[in-house]
C-alpha cells in the first residue's frame, strides 16, 4: 500500500485529500506545517508527497527545494491557490513533479497522485501492452491484435500517455497538460473529440473496448475485466 | 478617432481674427475721422481765401478790373487759383477761365464746381475745384475758383497711412497668432496621444500636466481626477467579480466532490445519470469562474514574464492540429496556410491560448460544412494571423463589445460557451502589445486578424486577407 505524506495547513483541505487518498487505497499521513513536513519526509520513505505551496513557517517551494537538496526523489504534487503560470513554473523548477491549483476536484488530485506513483516504477520497457494493444516506443507504431494502426503524431502521444498510465483515471486537464503541454482550460470538448478519434482507431468493430470514459472525471485505458470504477 | 483641429477653429485663431477685424474697423474709422476733419478745415481755409480774393478783386476800379484779372491770372500759370471775368452774355473778358461755369450760383458764396475746372497746365484736365461767382454792378460776372485736388491728395496720404498701418500690424499679428497657436495645438496632440492607451482600456495612464498651470493643465487635472475615480470604481467592480468567482469556487468544488462521491457509491443505478449531469453543470460553472479569474490574472500580469522568440506559424500549426478533429467532426473545411517563417516576441503558451480561443470560436460559430481558414503571413512590421470563417460574422457595431467580459452577440446566444473567450484573447493581446482586429471575411463570415505588433488605432480599419496581398508579394519578391 503506497504511503503518502500530506503537508497542508488548511484542515478542511487536508481532510479532503486524506479521505480521497484513503478511499483509493493509499495510506495518507497529514502534517500541518512545512518544517515538520520536511523532517517527516526525510525521516521516512514515502511514495508521494502532496505539498501546499503556502505554508506557515516554511514555504512549500523551500520544502521541496530542501528535499531535493537532501537527495530525495520522492514525487511531489504541489497544491497551490496561486494559479498563475509563473507560479507553476516556479513550483516545478524548485523540484515539484506536478502542480495542482486550488480549489481542485478530489478525483483530479487522486488521478494525478496515481500517475506520479506509477512514474516511480522503472519504465525501461520498449513496448507497452494493454490486452492485445501494443505500442512500440522505438518505432512509434501501435498494434491491435497484431495489426499495425496508423496514428497521427498527436494520437501517438495521446496513446502513449494513456498506456503508460493504463488502469489509471486520466482527467481531461491532465491529458491536455501532458500531451499538448499547455496549462489552461481549453473549455470545449476538444479533448473528448481527440479521444473519440483515437478510440475509433483502436477499438475496431468486434474488439473489446479498451478506452473507457470515467463518468464525471475523464478517461482510462484498461482491459475490460480490470475496470474498477464506474465506466461506460 | 483623431481630434485634428481645423485651422480656423482653434480658440486662439478665432480670437486673433476677431481682434484683427476690430483693429481694421477701428483704424478705418479713426483715419476716416482725421481725413474728414482735415478736409473740412482745409475747405474752410480755402473758402475764406477765395472770398478774400473775390472781395479784393471786385473792389478794384471797374475800369481796371480786366487788367487786374489778367494780372492775377498771369501770376498763376498752373491755374491753382483761377480767375475769370465774363460779360452779360457769358463771354470771357479776361482771366484764365475759358467758359463760365453756368451751374455755379452767383450768390457770392463758395460752392463745389459741379464739373470741376480745367487745368491749363495739364491739357485742360478737369480737377475738382471750389469757386464762387458774383455779378458785378455793371452786369459782368467775376468768377474765382481754386483747385482742391491737393486736399484730396491729403486724403490719399491718410488712406495710404491707414493701409500701411494695418498691413504692418495685421500681417505680423496673424503670423504671430499662427505661431502662438502651435503651442497649444502641440499640447492638445500630446494630450490626445496620452489618452490613446486610456481609451484602449489602460486606466492607469494619466494626462500630462505642464508646470504652467494654465487652463489646459487645469482641464487635464480635472480629467485625471476623474480617471482616478473611474479606475478606483472599475477595480472595485472587478474586485467584487473576482471575489465572488473566487469565493464560490471552493464551495462549488466541495459540492462537486460530494456529488462525485455519491455517484461512485450509487454505481450503476438510474440516479447516477442525474448526478452526472449535475457534475457536468457544476463543471460548466467552474470553468466559467476559471475563465473569469483567468482574464483578471492576465490583466493584472505585467509584460514580458516568459517572452521569447516564437515562430507564430509553428504555434498556429499546433492550434490547427489541436482543432483538426473538431472541425472534421463538424464537416468543416479547415485549412492552414503558413506563408513564411513568422518570428515574434511572445509567450508561446499564452499565444497558443489566444489563437486556440480564436480558432475554437471560429469553428463553434461556423455551421457544419462551412469553412475555417487559418493563415499566417509576414507584414513589413511583423507576423499577422488571419482566422477567417464562413459563419454568420460579427456585426460592425458589436465588434468592440465582443471583447468585453461576458458579452455575447445575438448570433451566439444559442451556442454554448462562457462568452469569455475573446476577453481572454484581448487580455493576452494587450499583454503582448499586439492588436486584434475584427473584420469581414471574404464571403459573409468573420475575419479576425491578430497583428503580432502594435497598431495605431486609426490603422485598425480595413479588411482581412485582401489587404495583405501586396505586402506579402513584396516580402516574397
Amino acid at each position: 500500500m503506497p504511503r503518502i505524506l500530506v503537508i497542508e495547513d488548511d484542515e478542511t483541505t487536508a481532510r479532503e485529500i486524506v479521505a480521497e487518498l484513503n478511499a483509493r487505497g493509499m495510506l495518507a499521513e497529514w502534517v500541518a506545517n512545512g518544517q515538520d513536513g520536511l523532517t517527516r519526509a526525510l525521516q521516512r520513505d514515502y511514495d508521494l508527497i502532496t505539498l501546499d505551496r503556502m505554508l506557515p513557517g516554511m514555504d512549500g517551494i523551500d520544502v521541496v527545494a530542501e528535499l531535493r537538496r537532501s537527495g530525495s526523489d520522492t514525487p511531489v504534487l504541489m497544491i497551490s491557490a496561486l494559479s498563475d503560470v509563473d507560479e507553476r513554473v516556479r513550483g516545478l523548477r524548485a523540484g515539484g513533479d506536478d502542480y495542482l491549483t486550488k480549489p481542485f476536484a478530489p478525483d483530479e488530485m487522486s488521478a494525478r497522485a496515481e500517475v506520479l506513483l506509477r512514474r516511480r516504477q522503472p519504465q525501461s520497457a520498449q513496448r507497452l501492452r494493454v490486452a492485445d494493444l501494443e505500442l512500440d516506443l522505438v518505432s512509434h507504431v501501435a498494434y491491435r491484435a497484431g495489426q499495425p494502426l496508423t496514428l497521427l503524431p498527436t494520437e501517438y502521444r495521446l496513446l502513449e500517455f494513456m498506456m503508460r498510465n493504463s488502469g489509471q483515471v486520466l482527467t481531461r486537464t491532465m491529458i491536455f497538460e501532458t500531451v499538448w503541454g499547455f496549462h489552461f482550460d481549453p473549455g470545449t470538448n476538444v479533448i473528448d473529440v481527440h479521444i473519440g478519434r483515437l478510440r475509433r482507431k483502436i477499438d475496431g468493430a468486434g474488439q473489446p473496448a479498451l478506452i473507457h470514459t470515467v463518468r464525471g472525471t475523464g478517461y482510462m485505458i484498461v482491459t475490460a475485466h480490470e475496470t474498477p470504477l464506474v465506466v461506460s | 478617432m483623431k481630434v485634428r483641429s481645423k485651422r480656423w477653429h482653434s480658440t486662439s485663431s478665432r480670437l486673433i481674427l476677431i481682434y484683427g477685424a476690430l483693429f481694421v474697423v477701428w483704424g478705418a474709422v479713426l483715419m476716416g475721422m482725421i481725413q474728414w476733419e482735415t478736409t473740412r478745415y482745409l475747405n474752410t481755409v480755402i473758402d475764406q481765401m477765395l472770398q478774400q480774393r473775390m472781395h479784393y478783386i471786385a473792389s478794384t476800379d471797374p475800369t481796371r478790373l480786366a487788367a487786374t484779372v489778367d494780372a492775377a491770372a498771369a501770376i498763376d500759370p498752373h491755374g491753382i487759383m483761377s480767375v475769370g471775368l465774363f460779360d452779360k452774355d457769358h463771354q470771357p473778358l479776361a482771366g484764365n477761365i475759358d467758359h463760365l461755369p453756368t451751374s455755379l450760383l452767383r450768390d457770392g458764396q463758395v460752392h463745389l464746381l459741379k464739373h470741376g475746372l480745367p487745368r491749363p497746365d495739364r491739357d485742360a484736365e478737369r480737377v475738382r475745384a471750389r469757386g464762387l461767382a458774383t455779378t458785378l454792378p455793371d452786369g459782368n460776372i467775376l468768377v474765382i475758383a481754386k483747385d482742391i485736388s491737393t486736399i484730396d491728395g491729403i486724403g490719399a496720404i491718410i488712406r495710404r497711412a491707414l493701409l500701411w498701418g494695418i498691413s504692418l500690424t495685421i500681417i505680423p499679428g496673424l503670423l504671430g497668432g499662427f505661431l502662438l497657436r502651435r503651442g497649444p495645438e502641440r499640447r492638445i496632440r500630446a494630450l490626445q496621444k496620452a489618452t490613446d492607451p486610456i481609451r484602449r482600456g489602460d486606466l492607469s495612464k494619466r494626462l500630462p500636466i505642464s508646470r504652467r498651470g494654465d487652463e489646459l493643465d487645469q482641464l487635464a487635472g480635472i480629467v485625471n481626477t476623474m480617471l482616478g475615480e473611474i479606475e478606483r470604481l472599475l477595480s472595485e467592480v472587478k474586485g467584487v467579480c473576482d471575489n465572488i468567482a473566487h469565493d464560490l469556487r471552493t464551495p462549488l468544488t466541495r459540492l462537486r466532490a460530494r456529488l462525485y462521491r455519491t455517484q461512485q457509491q450509487i454505481g450503476g443505478k438510474p440516479e447516477a445519470a442525474l448526478v452526472e449531469s449535475c457534475i457536468v453543470d457544476i463543471d460548466e460553472v467552474l470553468s466559467r469562474f476559471r475563465a473569469l479569474l483567468r482574464v483578471s490574472e492576465l490583466e493584472d500580469r505585467h509584460r514580458a514574464a516568459c517572452f521569447d522568440e516564437v515562430d507564430v506559424g509553428q504555434v498556429l500549426r499546433q492550434v490547427h492540429e489541436f482543432y483538426m478533429p473538431v472541425a472534421e467532426d463538424r464537416g468543416q473545411v479547415f485549412d492552414l496556410d503558413i506563408q513564411s517563417p513568422a518570428p515574434a516576441r511572445a509567450d508561446a503558451h499564452l499565444l497558443f491560448e489566444a489563437l486556440a480561443n480564436l480558432v475554437g470560436n471560429a469553428i463553434k460559430f461556423t455551421p457544419s460544412g462551412g469553412r475555417v481558414s487559418l493563415r499566417v503571413s509576414m507584414d513589413k512590421r511583423g507576423p499577422r494571423v488571419d482566422v477567417v470563417d464562413s459563419g454568420p460574422g460579427i456585426p460592425a457595431d458589436e465588434r468592440d463589445a465582443v471583447m468585453r467580459r461576458f458579452y455575447r452577440g445575438d448570433n451566439s446566444r444559442t451556442t454554448g460557451g462562457s462568452g469569455l473567450g475573446l476577453s481572454i484573447v484581448s487580455a493576452i493581446v494587450r499583454l503582448h502589445g499586439y492588436a486584434l482586429v475584427i473584420g469581414d471575411g471574404s464571403s459573409n463570415g468573420a475575419c479576425l486578424t491578430l497583428y503580432c505588433y502594435p497598431l495605431a488605432p486609426e490603422e485598425k480599419a480595413g479588411t482581412c486577407l485582401s489587404r495583405s496581398v501586396p505586402e506579402v508579394a513584396s516580402m516574397t519578391a
